[in-house]
């Protein structure tokens, strides 16, 4: 058989082989479960930790894809807004400065993204990405590949708010499923606030009445959270206390309460999150 | 665990490898004349942080205060094998990320090479394209710490003296690790002397076709994200992309034209300007569609004793060829899309530069130069045009320069350039008009003796005003200076300046007015033999580099610089 021959045959069978079968795409609803459930019925929630800045004009379209991941997952998503970054800086005329220094503190600590809008989720380096950060792109996959395993510990949050005082005081229980056998495990807390209208760079130019949602306004704990040093075994229950006073600026009722359990040093990976309305 | 053992034996077989080579090499070199060679190149930058021109804010300039990257290359051939290993060193480098820092070391890459009568076989990581490199380009380009090497296999077979068939297979490198998608391909290239053998017409046509199959990682991670979308905006994605492309270039003489056509099947890419409908409203923002894709590319030249001209065109559309689509920017390039703007080298004139665009574009470009017979006057034009498939102005570029060569004592250079650049679309600035500059420079060559020389060198850009904040575009106003004294063959020193003198709406601002900025510089090079040594002092702002038509966006750089390049 002449060398042509032979390699115009390889090329005809290969051609041959093109079919495949297809994945299976089930397209959004209208809207999906986001009604509270109790503790013991808690399954798998995770954190995703947007990166965002008010002259950032990629960043509406990074916070709609979550608020579209909301719709889907209900309470099984957590989100939290952090203003840090190159496009972080507030306008003149911006109504609020989003930044605060615990936000600086994480993105240093998660490390910085490539470009912009960026989320990190659940702390975790998916196989493909060069870091924790993840582009918009990949937000959904890797949420979809947490929910697939069960809780390690179970959050509940139980809060008191004053509206007289603007106290709030906060008993964060944590219930453990698992077998926690990491070296250094923490908690930590955040108060985020929705529903803030102000100045937002976007693809139309910059918008004055922008809805920002989730925004991270307090790190309760430190910004790296606060270790449990107490015995992490199955079925043992924790309880960590904290109390704060909520500033006047924020509207409470649009304001969550965001604890989560997560391991600190090279690997950063969060056990379970949630999230409950502060009010 | 799996890979961490995995990792361990390569390491253990690639030192054993190497240490039987290098043990038996001394006998080996005087026998069979075995030949190890290698090159050296490293950097390391110390960073001083200067928040007013936005060096700052990361971990460099923040904490770390240093950063460095080498590359060890190494070359041994005995026996009829081609051995080679390239050793990798990352410390808190800002290259992988600009604004983060990035450690690692170890074997960056390796290949084992043999010739076997007719057939040519490689494995390891391996550097190589198909045509001019649309729908495959395995390479490496270090400024962007771009390294896209297929690690696997690839089988040449020589059909006969002009004929070669090409195989490969393998999965591409992601820093010292691969990605999961495979990819996989081959080609058939050839030569043909139309004529007899005193012929000066000839042809070399080839034919490639590469397919990138997606990791069920990557798949689930693609169906998750359309699980999102409304039913209007989701599709089936595929597993599988085939490119194919068919190319030639046909010699006459002084004259030489290629052409290629490239077809990529429906593939799943991403639109950052994609377009959701929510209710009333539209978002705009990163969204995924399937589609094929094409790219017509063609170049025609002609040269002749003191005279060259060429013509380039290309045309884009939906050629975003990645190992996975979560990949975006300079991260998991399968092809590489020619560029259709000049490399500009001098400061200002390479500030703003046109980044190819894989989803849609309709480019030429027009190259001619011209030099007198006594070789005193040369002449050189550039014209350069890129529009979207819409017919949106993306890039306009018109460069002309002289040189004039007095004697051996002195040689004059003086050009001018001007721009059209769509800052919205490459840098994504919403609601900024079209960039326009103008940027005249000179170059003067002074040789008071055969080693020492000095060059000048000015350069200034003016750009337009922006009416809606009654400024001027971007940065402003620029001026350059350098000043440049060579004692060969060892030291050259070069001193610069850039001059923000007319400050645009991008301009730092101080005490809530615009400043402009002094960017200075300092160089010193030192050569000795193949040894290559350089010190500098570098305050540079903000801006765009590109290599080969693949760019980002770079934040300003404050600080001192050593590089060493050596080859031995």
């Amino acid at each position: 058989m002449k060398p042509y021959v032979f390699f115009g045959l390889c090329f005809v069978l290969g051609l041959a082989a093109c079919e495949e079968i297809p994945p299976l795409v089930i397209p959004a609803g209208e809207d999906g479960n986001t009604v509270e459930t109790p503790v013991s019925e808690q399954k798998r929630q995770v954190l995703l930790e947007e990166f965002s800045g008010v002259r950032c004009v990629n960043c509406p379209a990074g916070s709609d894809a979550i608020q579209v991941l909301l719709g889907i997952y209900g309470p099984q998503l957590v989100p939290v807004n952090i203003h840090a970054g190159f496009f972080a800086e507030p306008y003149p005329e911006s109504r609020y400065d989003f930044q605060i220094q615990a936000g600086y503190g994480i993105l240093e600590y998660l490390g910085q993204p490539l470009g912009f809008p960026t989320a990190v989720i659940n702390r975790k380096q998916f196989p493909g990405e060069d870091n924790l950060q993840l582009t918009q792109r990949a937000w959904a996959g890797s949420i979809a590949d947490e929910l697939l395993e069960p809780p390690k510990v179970k959050i509940d949050i139980i809060r008191e708010f004053s509206q007289e005082d603007r106290a709030l005081q906060l008993e964060v229980d944590l219930y453990v499923e698992e077998k926690l056998s990491f070296e250094d495990v923490r908690l930590s807390v955040f108060i985020t606030e929705s529903n803030i209208a102000d100045f937002q760079l976007t693809p139309e130019g910059k918008v004055g009445n922008y809805q920002q949602k989730h925004v991270l306004r307090e790190v309760i704990t430190d910004f790296k959270g606060e270790p449990l040093t107490s015995p992490l075994a199955i079925g043992q229950k924790l309880r960590k206390s904290y109390r704060m006073s909520i500033p006047e600026l924020w509207k409470s009722e649009n304001c969550s309460i965001v604890a989560f359990v997560h391991l600190n040093g090279e690997n950063k990976e969060v056990l379970q999150a949630h999230r409950v309305d502060l009010e | 665990m799996y890979k961490f053992t995995l990792i361990s034996v390569v390491w253990k077989i690639l030192f054993s490898l190497f240490f039987c080579v290098f043990s038996i090499s001394s006998s080996a070199q005087s026998n069979d004349g075995g030949q190890l060679n290698g090159s050296f190149q490293a950097s390391a930058n110390f960073f001083i942080r200067d928040s007013l021109i936005g060096a700052a804010n990361t971990p460099q300039y923040d904490r770390q205060k240093y950063g460095a990257e080498a590359w060890l290359n190494l070359n041994y051939n005995n026996w009829g094998f081609d051995f080679g290993l390239r050793y990798d060193l990352f410390n808190n480098s800002n290259l992988l990320n600009p604004t983060d820092s990035y450690t690692a070391q170890g074997i960056g890459a390796w290949f084992i090479r043999k010739q076997i009568d007719r057939l040519g076989l490689q494995v390891g990581y391996i550097y190589d394209q198909i045509g001019s490199g649309i729908i495959f380009r395995a390479f490496e380009e270090r400024p962007l710490l771009i390294d896209n090497a297929l690690v696997g296999a690839r089988l040449t077979y020589d059909i006969s003296e002009n004929w070669q068939v090409k195989a490969f297979t393998g999965r591409q490198k992601q820093q010292f690790d691969t990605y999961d998608p495979i990819l996989k391909g081959g080609s058939i290239e050839g030569f043909l002397l139309l004529g007899d053998s005193t012929s000066r017409w000839s042809l070399a046509p080839g034919l490639g076709i590469t397919n990138r199959t997606l990791d069920d990682a990557s798949m689930n991670s693609l169906v998750a994200t359309l699980n999102t979308y409304s039913e209007r905006d989701t599709f089936t994605p595929k597993y599988n992309t085939y490119a194919f492309s068919l190319y030639n270039t046909l010699s006459a003489g002084p004259l030489s034209w290629y052409i290629e056509a490239a077809y990529k099947t429906e593939d799943n890419l991403n639109d950052p300007f994609g377009r959701f409908q929510r209710d009333s409203s539209v978002v705009i923002g990163d969204k995924y569609f399937l589609a094929p894709g094409s790219v017509l590319y063609s170049s025609l030249s002609y040269a002749a004793s003191g005279f060259g001209v060429s013509l380039e065109a290309k045309r884009t559309e939906n050629f975003s060829f990645r190992i996975r689509p979560q990949a975006q920017l300079n991260r998991g390039l399968v092809g590489f899309l020619p560029p259709m703007t000049r490399v500009n080298t001098y400061r200002l004139t390479a500030r703003y530069n046109a980044a190819t665009q894989e989803l849609g574009e309709w480019a030429w470009q027009l190259d001619a130069r011209y030099t007198t017979k006594n070789r005193k006057w040369s002449f050189y034009l550039n014209r350069s045009y890129i529009d979207d498939l819409q017919g949106e102005k993306l890039y306009r570029e018109w460069y002309s320069e002289v040189v004039y060569k007095h004697k051996r004592l002195w040689t004059f250079t003086a050009g001018l350039q001007r721009q059209i650049y769509n800052q919205e679309r490459y840098e994504v600035k919403p609601g900024v008009p079209l960039l326009q500059t103008t940027t005249p420079y000179v170059d003067f060559l002074y040789k008071f003796t055969r080693r020492k020389s000095l060059r000048l060198e000015f350069q200034t850009m003016l750009v337009g005003n922006d009416a809606a904040v009654d400024s001027r575009q971007d940065y402003g106003n620029w001026f350059f200076g350098l000043m440049e004294l060579s004692l060969a063959p060892r030291w050259v020193f070069a001193v610069s300046d850039m001059y923000n003198f007319s400050p645009g709406r991008n301009s730092p601002e101080l005490d809530g007015e615009k400043k402009g900025l002094h960017y200075p510089r300092l160089d010193v090079y030192y050569t000795q033999k193949a040894n290559r040594f350089s010190l500098s002092y570098i305050k540079q702002v903000e801006g765009v580099v590109c290599t080969g038509g693949i760019c980002r966006l770079e934040p300003a750089f404050s600080g001192l610089r050593f590089t060493l390049t050596t080859i031995f």
